[in-house]
């Protein structure tokens, strides 16, 4: 070991730091390549010429392109993402009442996801080759290839017969009359207020949109996990336990478990990806109100400020989630902690 | 002396089913192992002994059916308990040393992790309840007992921290962690470096007789045979071809099975050893003050101020234990490693488009050949890198097939159609396609049965001579070398610490790991025991390495 593992974190870090640089150059400049005018968009068709020119010089429209980044970035280390032309509010205020709305989508459908592709794929990589593998297949696939929005209608198709109501659209219901908490995560804060019945209303309401997210990720990583326990499964080492007489139940759930959970890890963060982009389409139907319907409103507006710190916060998440996924991996493989402090 | 019988195998038949066709890979197998008794198992790949053992121990696989037959432990047929009775026999009974001591370990979980499980259930079908400390303890004990002093530190590690002697020495103490009373050991330490599995089995020796207990030892190594057994019986394609005790077996076989698997063990002293004739010849390569270092800073020096001559015609043998640097010296003579300083020089004219000096056989045809392709097609794939076209091209083919002794009809087949000799020959026609001046052979039959590595052998001998090649081999199985290489070096961390014409380095080694190295090979009869080399215990402590921690 010739060097600290925190130097490996850090290394880790700038290259984090590099691709949010890269990242903010090529949305900053493809948002001020594309044809339109934001200016006159912002203003609308009424606006005189002379008001559009006013609001370029305003938002540094004539100035070259990599000066505009530059004072942008310098803004946004200090907080300032800049205002939507849209809303004519500050971004930074806008994201931070869509974000954690995404977020809680997202990460109660990763739950999902893991709560139900794990056991699925044990379960199958078990039985393989019969019937219940055969099932399990088959739901992996429908999963991977029917189109995330198909599965949201038809959950809220079937809701909708739910005897009592189920709620097929936003996020809580109205009538609690609750106020917002201080995180912006419905079921956190709900915990924090000790409000049990609004973290009843959002976790009823979260259910279905989060559900239709997981679908193709629960398809994907229970075949992940499938095949990986049947690969670790023909390992001499299962055979050493079985030798030496150590139930089959703790070798499937202790040992096999975890060395199988790596590669279904590794895919979860690359998941990631297409959460964000399925949460896009999920978010509308459900009229959930997170930023990805922000964005959507933005991109079509070509609110330009609005657009970079959406992608932004994408790709920020992107990679977090992404670290944490090589967090936990070194924690579960000895080995990639000593390839890291080498 | 009426010894009781501890183990009784009878009329053992086991077929194997995949893909609805049925093989029988064990037929009427019966053999007994007394009390205290050490019987080795011996046999080539698909012979059934592994097969046998895992019969014994419960661990068949699903597609494996017991036809006929049962297996007595101590008067009761194991095949006719309840699972549970079954498993309760499991590392009290009997228990078993694995064969590779790296993919035997879960590489997530730590080597305490997988001792204490182990003994947990055990206890637990024992009917003893045990605390986690008590057990850790004990496991402790077990651990000195296969001489790892320092028990703590193994139990934390993780298997990939251990040095591989090491993880075998675990292996052992997980089999006596219930004091079995047979132990069956499947290969132990064939993964491992010569010395360091003649350690292994001197260890296992000397816990089979203070334990007094009985000893079924998996092999193919007839050497290891004859020093840790008493009776041995031959399996040949799932029969027992004879049984007998260990010293007529090895010296008076009775059966010609028995005498052509001890024929192809290359002799290390002896009337049968070959000297091969030295080449006076021009050198070819010329290596002077090479080093090699790994990385940037405080990098791994793997081979230091190594000067070497190969002469035109020769086969040359680079011995070593792994890690010795002897690979990282054949790279850098293929060119495939950029020597960090020093001067390699070939002496041979330059070679035409797409043709190089060296070329190379690699260890396991079984990896290096991709499945995916006929043998045509690995085959075609240099002599089209030399721009050899239609019909010119395809006279090659048939020739380089004449040249390793293969039919033509074999371009056709995948190498999952051809035996582990075959795939070699096809790696060996590979390497030749486009003429090369000199072959390095990286231990070219280390993966495959003694009686087929004789016929490679031969083939490489006969090879070299009808094209005139030079040889570089690179081995750790000195036995081996000494019957085919003409001039041989010794390399340790790195350094050459011997060399010179292989009769005159076998017949008086000067250098004290030279000797420890020839002492460690296991030999077939007594009177090459007795021609070995002495090593004293304070040049054994100096120069090799320790797997005791």
């Amino acid at each position: 070991m010739r060097h600290h593992p925190l130097t490996a974190i850090l290394a880790r870090l700038g290259t984090f730091l590099l691709v949010m640089v890269v990242l903010s150059l090529m949305i900053f400049t493809l948002a001020r390549v594309v044809p339109g005018d934001p200016a006159r968009m912002a203003l609308g068709p009424a606006a005189t010429p002379e008001q559009v020119q006013a609001l370029r010089l305003q938002m540094g429209l004539d100035q070259p392109v990599v000066v505009q980044y530059l004072a942008y970035i310098t803004k946004a280390l200090h907080g300032d993402l800049g205002t939507s032309l849209v809303s004519q509010r500050p971004v930074t205020t806008d994201l931070a009442q869509t974000v954690p709305a995404t977020v809680e989508l997202v990460l109660v459908s990763v739950v999902f996801m893991f709560l139900v592709a794990i056991p699925l794929g044990v379960v199958t990589a078990h039985y393989r080759d019969r019937a219940l593998d055969h099932g399990g297949r088959i739901l992996s696939l429908t999963g991977v290839t029917i189109p995330s929005f198909l599965f949201a209608i038809t959950l809220q198709l079937l809701a909708a017969r739910v005897p009592g109501g189920w709620p097929i659209i936003g996020r809580l219901d109205h009538g609690l009359g609750w106020q917002g908490g201080p995180t912006g995560f419905l079921i956190l804060d709900g915990l924090l207020a000790g409000r049990l019945d609004v973290v009843g209303s959002a976790l009823q309401h979260i259910a279905l949109p989060a559900f239709a997210l997981s679908m193709a990720g629960i398809g994907q990583i229970t075949r992940i996990t499938r095949s990986s326990m049947i690969e670790n499964q023909r390992k001499d080492h299962v055979l050493t336990l079985q030798s030496f007489g150590v139930p089959e139940r703790v070798i499937i759930f202790r040992y096999l478990l975890k060395l199988s959970s790596i590669a279904p890890l590794t895919i979860m963060g690359l998941e990631f990806a297409s959460l964000i982009g399925n949460a896009f389409v999920i978010e509308m139907i459900f009229a959930w109100g997170g930023f990805a319907s922000y964005g959507l409103n933005a991109i079509l507006q070509k609110d330009l400020n609005a657009v970079t710190a959406v992608v932004l916060v994408a790709g920020l998440f992107f990679i977090v989630a992404n670290l944490v996924v090589d967090v936990l991996i070194s924690i579960i493989d000895p080995r990639m902690r000593r390839k890291e402090a080498l | 002396m009426m010894r009781d019988t501890l183990l009784s195998v009878e009329n053992l038949s086991v077929d194997f089913t995949s893909y609805g066709r049925t093989r029988q890979v064990l037929r009427d197998v019966s053999f007994a192992v007394a009390a205290g008794e050490r019987v080795a198992l011996i046999g080539e790949t698909g012979s059934g002994k592994s097969v046998t053992a895992k019969a014994i121990i419960g661990t068949l696989p699903r597609n494996a059916t017991i036809r006929t037959g049962q297996i007595l432990v101590e008067g009761r047929n194991v095949l006719d308990l309840p699972r549970a009775g079954r498993e309760a026999l499991k590392g009290t009974a009997f228990s078993l040393i694995m064969q590779d001591p790296l993919s035997s370990f879960n590489p997530v979980f730590r080597i305490g992790t997988h001792l204490d499980d182990v003994m947990r259930f055990a206890d637990r079908r024992n009917g003893i309840a045990t605390s986690r400390a008590e057990r850790r303890s004990r496991i402790a004990a077990v651990l000195r007992r296969v001489q790892l002093a320092d028990a703590e530190r193994v139990m934390n590690a993780y298997p990939f921290e251990l040095s591989g002697g090491m993880r075998q020495r675990v292996l052992i103490g997980l089999a006596l962690l219930h004091q079995p009373k047979l132990l069956i050991a499947d290969e132990p330490g064939t993964a491992l470096d010569v010395t360091t599995q003649d350690e292994i089995l001197n260890l296992i020796n000397s816990l089979v007789s203070e334990e007094n207990m009985a000893l079924l030892m998996i092999t193919h190594n007839l050497g290891v045979v004859r020093k840790v057994s008493d009776r041995v019986v031959v399996m040949h394609h799932g029969d027992i071809v004879e049984t007998g005790p260990c010293r007529t077996i090895l010296s008076e076989p009775a059966k010609d099975y028995t005498r052509a698997l001890l024929d192809a063990v290359p002799a290390l002293y002896g009337p049968r050893v070959i000297d091969m004739a030295q080449s006076d010849r021009a050198p070819i390569v010329r290596i002077s003050n090479l080093n090699k270092i790994y990385g940037r800073r405080n990098g791994y020096h793997a081979v230091r101020d190594v000067n070497l001559t190969l002469r035109e015609g020769e086969i040359f043998g680079l011995a070593g234990e792994s890690g010795s640097g002897k690979t990282t010296v054949a790279r850098m003579i293929m060119g495939l490693l950029r020597p960090t300083s020093g001067e390699l020089m070939i002496d041979a004219p330059a070679p035409a488009k797409g043709r190089r000096l060296t070329q190379i056989v690699y260890q396991n045809p079984g990896t290096s050949l991709n499945p995916k392709r006929t043998v045509r097609q690995t085959l075609t794939l240099p002599l089209k890198s030399i721009g050899m076209q239609g019909d010119a091209r395809e006279a090659r083919l048939i020739e380089l097939m004449g040249l390793v002794r293969l039919p033509q009809s074999y371009l056709a087949k995948y190498p999952h159609e051809l035996s582990g000799g075959q795939k070699q020959r096809v790696a060996i026609a590979r390497a030749l396609a486009a003429e090369p001046k000199i072959l390095i052979l990286d231990e070219p039959t280390a993966a495959l049965d003694v009686s087929v590595q004789k016929t490679v052998i031969e083939l490489l001998v006969q090879l070299r001579e009808e094209l005139g090649l030079t040889y570089l081999m690179i081995s750790h199985d000195l036995s081996l070398m000494r019957n085919f290489c003409s001039r041989i070096a010794v390399m340790l961390r790195g350094e050459i610490v011997e060399e010179g014409a292989t009769p005159a380095v076998f017949a008086a080694p000067s250098h004290p790991y030279t000797r420890a190295l020839i002492a460690a090979i296991p030999v077939v009869s007594d009177v090459e025991e007795r021609e070995k080399p002495v090593v004293t215990e304070e040049e054994r402590m100096r120069f090799l390495v320790k797997s005791t921690d």
